[in-house]
C-alpha cells in the first residue's frame, strides 16, 4: 500500500518536473531567437544606412566620371539587389536561403563599388572633392558597423544553435518549431576555405 | 478572509499616507509592502496546504470505514497503520511544488531580466538609427528622462501590434530594465502626454516596483501549480481507473484520487483568486504613487492626466492582445486586460480616480480631449464610462502640493545637457560599435599627458584597428565636452553596449580595465565612471550575485561611514569648509557616535572602495538615510559641483540605492 502511494507521488511529480523542464527548454530557446533576430536587425538598420549612401555617392561621381557609366550602373544595380535581398533576408532572420542570397548580394556589391573607387584613383578632382571624402567616410564607418554588428549576430546564431543541439533540449527542439539550425551571415570569405590537404606518402 | 481585508485596507492606508512623502519612503514602502505581500502569501499557502492536509486525512478516514465495513481485515491492518502517514504525502508533495515552482519561476525571470517579459509580450527592440518620427521621439523622450532620473537608458521595445495606449516597465534593478511601449501609445499621444507615460513607468523603475512585480508573478505561477497537479490527478485517476475496475482495492484508491485531484483544483483555484486580489491590491497602490511622481518628475500634471484621458477615449483603450498578457497585467501603465466585475480584482485603479488624483478640475468626460490625433474615434468613450466608480480620489490634494514645487526642471536640465554633445559624438554613443569608442575617449586622462600616451599605446594595442581609429577620431570633441555631461555619455552608450556579444563584450571590458588602470593610481572621477559602468555592463554578461545583507543598522559600520562621508565633503568643500559639511552630514545619523573626520590624505580611493565594499552588506533602508547624510554634506555650501553629482551617482549604483540626481549649480537652499 505504501509503495503504491509513493509510485502514484512519483507518477505525479515526475511529468510535473519534465513538464517545468521543457517549459524552461522552450523559453530558452524563444530567447535566443529573439537575441539572434535582434542581432540582425542591428545589421538590417546599418545596411539600410549603407544602401541610403550610394546613390548619393553615384550622383557625386557621375559629375567626375561620365566615361565610366557602365561602372555606375552596375554599382546601383547591385545596391537595389542588395536591397531586396536584405528585405528577403529581415522578413526572416537565420533562413539559410536567405542569408546565403543577401551575402550573394552583399559581394556583388561590394565587389561593384571597389571597381569603382578603383577607377576614382585616376581623378583627382574627384579625390578632392569634399563631398565624395565624406561620403566614402560615411561608407566606410558603416561597413565597420556592418561587420561589428554581424559578428555579435553570428554569434548569437552559434549560441542558438549550440543550445538547440544539446543533449535534453535537442528531445524538445524539433517540437517546439525550433528544429532547423539558423545560418550564420558571411560576407568576406565566400566559401570556408577547404580542409588542408594532408598527404601521407 | 479576515486578513485579506486588513490587508487591503493596509494598503489603501499607504496611499494616502504617502503622497506627500518623498522618494526614499516610496522606496521603503515597496520594501514593507514586500515584506506583507510575502506573509500574505505564507498565510495563503499555509491555508492551502492545511487544507489539503485536511481532505486527505478525511480521505485516509473514509478509506479504512470503507475497508472495515467490507470486511478485509488484513487490510484493515494495514490501512490503520498507514493512514497517519499517508495524510500527510500530498501536503508535502504541495508544499514543495509551490516552493520549487515559485523559485523557478522569479530565477526565469531574474535571469531574463526585463527583456524576456517585452519580448514574450511581442516587443521589437528599438534602435537609435530608426528613420521614423515617431520612434525617434519615443527614444528621445525615453533618454531625456533616464538623464533626468539618473539611471542608464533602458532599451524600448516596441509593440507594434498593440493598438491600444499601455505601456510596462519590467527588470529586476535598473540595470536590466526596459521599457515596453505600444504603438497606439507612440502614435496617439502628444509629446507631453507620452512623457508623463514613461515618467510613469520610470518612477516604477526608481520606486523598486519592478521588484515586486517579478516576486508577484512568481509566487502566483507556484500557486498555479497546485491547481495544474490537481488536473493532472484528476485526468490520471479518471483515466486510468476506467481501466481497471476489477479489484475493490484500486477502486477505492482510484475514487480517493479523484476526490484529491478535484480538492486540489478547488483549492488551487482559491489560491489563485487570493492571489490575484493580493496582486492587484499592491499594484493599485503602485500605480498613484507612480503617477504622483511621474508628475514630479515632469512638472506637467496635464502630461499624464492628458494620456489618461485619451486612454478614456480610445477604443481599444489600454487592452492588450498578447496571449501573455494576464501573467504581467500588474506592470502596465494603465490596466492590461478586459473584464474584472469588481474593483478589488483590478491592477490598476479606475481611470477617473486616477485622472482626478493629479487634475482636481476635470469635469469628467473623456470626449473633450484637447489632442485628438488623427485615426481614432472617440466614440469608445462608453467602454469605460461604465466603469466609472465613486471612490473619491485619495489624497489629491497632496499631490497637487507636489506638483506646484517650483524648483529646477530635471528633465529641462537632461534636455539641455543633450543639446550640449555633439551630434556625431550622441550618435556614436547610441551604437554598439561606436558606443566602445566613445567609452575608451571618456577613460583617457585629461590632466597628465604621459598617462595619456600610455593609454593611447594601450589602445592602438588591444583595440581592435578600426575602434582605435574611431576613437582617435573623436578624441578632441571629447574632450571638449562638459564634464556634467560624462554620465549622460555613459547612460546613453549603456544599451548600445549590452547589445554587444559576449566574446565582444570580453574584448571590450579587457581593454576597458587596461585603460582605466593605465596611470596605476586611478583618479577618483575615472574611477566612479568605471564602476557605474561595469555596474550596469556586468549583469547583462556575467552572473553577478547582489552582496548578502548582513547588517541592518548603521552601528558597525562607524568606519566606513566615516570614510565615505569624509571623502564626499573634501571633494565639494575647500579644506577648511570640508570639516564643517562632514559635521552636518553626521548630524543626520545620530547613531553614530564615533563617526570621526579623515583628512584628504586619509580617505583616498583605496578606503573609499574598501569602505563601499563593506557598505554594500547594509540593508538598503540604512543606505537610504547614509545617502541622505552624503547629500547633506554635498548641500552643505548651497552649491552643487558636477563632481559632486558624479561621486553620489558611484555611490548610489555601488550600493544599490538609486535616487534622483542633485543638478549641478542647483540652488538647493529651498531643498535644505
Amino acid at each position: 500500500m505504501t509503495a503504491t502511494w509513493i509510485l502514484l507521488a512519483i507518477a505525479i511529480l515526475v511529468p510535473v518536473l519534465i513538464l517545468m523542464y521543457a517549459v524552461g527548454v522552450y523559453n530558452r530557446l524563444v530567447t535566443l531567437k529573439n537575441r539572434f533576430q535582434n542581432g540582425f536587425s542591428q545589421i538590417e538598420v546599418q545596411l539600410k544606412r549603407r544602401y541610403d549612401l550610394i546613390p548619393n555617392l553615384v550622383e557625386t561621381v557621375k559629375g567626375y566620371m561620365a566615361h565610366e557609366r557602365e561602372t555606375l550602373e552596375a554599382v546601383i544595380q547591385a545596391r537595389n539587389q542588395a536591397v531586396g535581398g536584405l528585405q528577403q533576408a529581415a522578413a526572416d532572420p537565420g533562413n539559410a536561403q536567405a542569408m546565403k542570397a543577401l551575402a550573394g548580394a552583399e559581394q556583388g556589391l561590394a565587389g561593384a563599388l571597389g571597381r569603382m573607387f578603383a577607377l576614382s584613383e585616376a581623378y583627382p578632382d574627384l579625390k578632392a572633392n569634399q563631398n565624395m571624402a565624406q561620403l566614402t567616410e560615411e561608407i566606410t564607418t558603416t561597413e565597420n558597423k556592418v561587420s561589428f554588428a554581424r559578428q555579435a549576430y553570428n554569434d548569437a546564431v552559434t549560441s542558438y544553435n549550440t543550445y538547440r543541439q544539446t543533449f535534453p533540449p535537442v528531445f524538445f527542439a524539433g517540437m517546439f518549431g525550433h528544429g532547423t539550425d539558423a545560418s550564420l551571415l558571411e560576407f568576406d570569405s565566400e566559401t570556408i576555405a577547404e580542409a588542408p590537404k594532408v598527404s601521407f606518402s | 478572509m479576515a486578513s485579506v481585508l486588513a490587508f487591503l485596507s493596509h494598503c489603501t492606508f499607504f496611499s494616502t499616507a504617502n503622497m506627500a512623502t518623498d522618494f526614499y519612503s516610496r522606496q521603503d514602502t515597496a520594501r514593507t509592502s514586500t515584506t506583507w505581500l510575502v506573509v500574505m502569501f505564507l498565510l495563503a499557502v499555509v491555508g492551502m496546504v492545511g487544507s489539503i492536509f485536511a481532505i486527505s486525512y478525511v480521505g485516509v478516514e473514509i478509506y479504512n470505514a470503507q475497508a472495515k465495513d467490507s470486511g478485509h481485515i488484513v487490510n484493515r491492518a494495514i490501512a490503520s497503520d498507514l493512514s497517519s502517514d499517508l495524510a500527510y504525502l500530498p501536503a508535502v508533495i504541495s508544499l514543495l511544488l509551490i516552493i520549487f515552482g515559485t523559485l523557478y519561476k522569479v530565477s526565469v525571470l531574474r535571469r531574463g531580466g526585463g527583456t524576456t517579459v517585452a519580448e514574450g509580450l511581442g516587443g521589437k527592440r528599438l534602435f537609435p538609427d530608426t528613420q521614423d518620427p515617431t520612434q525617434r521621439q519615443l527614444l528621445n523622450i525615453v533618454e531625456e528622462m533616464a538623464i533626468a532620473s539618473g539611471i542608464p537608458v533602458p532599451p524600448v521595445f516596441f509593440l507594434e501590434n498593440e493598438d491600444s495606449i499601455n505601456a510596462f516597465a519590467a527588470g529586476y534593478s535598473p540595470s536590466d530594465a526596459v521599457l515596453g511601449v505600444t504603438r497606439g501609445c507612440a502614435e496617439k499621444l502628444t509629446r507631453d502626454e507620452l512623457q508623463g507615460v514613461i515618467a510613469h513607468e520610470f518612477s516604477h523603475v526608481l520606486n523598486g516596483d519592478m521588484r515586486i512585480s517579478i516576486r508577484l508573478i512568481g509566487i502566483l505561477h507556484g500557486i498555479l501549480l497546485i491547481g495544474l497537479l490537481g488536473q493532472i490527478i484528476f485526468r490520471v485517476c479518471a483515466y486510468g481507473g476506467s481501466r481497471r475496475n476489477s479489484k475493490s482495492e484500486s477502486n477505492g484508491i482510484v475514487f480517493a484520487c479523484i476526490v484529491a485531484g478535484l480538492a486540489l483544483i478547488v483549492i488551487g483555484f482559491i489560491g489563485t483568486i487570493f492571489g490575484n486580489l493580493i496582486k492587484a491590491a499592491i499594484s493599485r497602490q503602485r500605480e498613484f504613487l507612480a503617477d504622483a511622481s511621474a508628475v514630479q518628475f515632469t512638472r506637467n500634471p496635464q502630461g499624464i492626466a492628458g494620456a489618461l484621458k485619451q486612454i478614456g477615449a480610445v477604443v481599444r483603450g489600454s487592452h492588450l492582445q498578447a496571449p501573455g498578457a494576464a501573467e504581467a497585467s500588474h506592470m502596465y501603465f494603465s490596466k492590461g486586460l478586459k473584464g474584472g466585475l469588481f474593483n478589488l480584482w483590478s491592477t490598476h485603479p479606475p481611470l477617473e480616480t486616477r485622472i482626478r488624483a493629479i487634475d482636481p478640475q476635470w469635469d469628467g468626460t473623456f470626449s473633450e480631449t484637447d489632442t485628438v490625433a488623427s485615426g481614432f474615434s472617440a466614440d469608445g468613450a462608453q467602454g469605460f464610462a461604465g466603469d466609472t466608480s465613486t471612490t473619491s480620489p485619495p489624497a489629491a490634494i497632496e499631490v497637487v502640493d507636489q506638483v506646484e514645487v517650483p524648483t529646477a526642471v530635471h528633465q529641462a536640465y537632461a534636455a539641455s545637457l543633450m543639446s550640449e554633445i555633439p551630434k556625431h559624438v550622441l550618435s556614436a554613443a547610441r551604437e554598439p560599435y561606436g558606443a566602445r569608442a566613445v567609452t575608451y575617449c571618456l577613460l583617457l586622462d585629461r590632466e597628465d599627458e604621459i598617462v595619456r600616451q600610455h593609454q593611447l599605446q594601450i589602445l592602438t594595442d588591444q583595440a581592435e584597428a578600426d575602434v582605435a581609429r574611431l576613437t582617435h577620431k573623436l578624441i578632441p570633441y571629447v574632450d571638449q565636452l562638459d564634464v556634467r555631461t560624462r554620465l549622460p555619455l555613459i547612460d546613453v552608450a549603456l544599451p548600445a553596449l549590452r547589445s554587444m556579444s559576449p566574446s565582444q563584450y570580453q574584448t571590450f571590458n579587457d581593454c576597458f580595465e587596461k585603460l582605466a588602470q593605465a596611470d596605476n593610481q586611478l583618479n577618483l572621477f575615472e574611477w566612479m565612471l568605471s564602476e557605474v559602468l561595469l555596474t550596469h555592463l556586468r549583469p547583462q554578461f556575467e552572473t553577478i550575485r547582489p552582496p548578502r545583507i548582513r547588517y541592518y543598522k548603521l552601528k558597525p559600520m562607524t568606519d566606513p561611514c566615516s570614510i565615505l562621508l569624509s571623502t564626499v565633503a573634501h571633494v565639494g568643500q575647500s579644506a577648511a569648509k570640508a570639516a564643517d559639511a562632514f559635521a552636518v552630514a553626521a548630524k543626520t545619523l545620530p547613531e553614530l557616535k564615533q563617526l570621526r573626520f579623515q583628512s584628504r590624505d586619509e580617505s583616498g580611493l583605496t578606503p573609499l572602495r574598501q569602505a563601499l565594499k563593506t557598505l554594500a552588506t547594509v540593508h538598503p533602508k540604512q543606505l537610504t538615510r547614509l545617502m541622505d547624510a552624503c547629500e547633506a554634506a554635498i548641500c552643505f555650501d548651497g552649491h552643487i559641483k558636477p563632481q559632486e553629482v558624479e561621486l553620489l551617482r558611484g555611490i548610489s549604483d555601488l550600493l544599490h540605492c538609486p535616487i534622483p540626481p542633485l543638478l549641478p549649480g542647483e540652488d538647493i537652499s529651498e531643498r535644505l
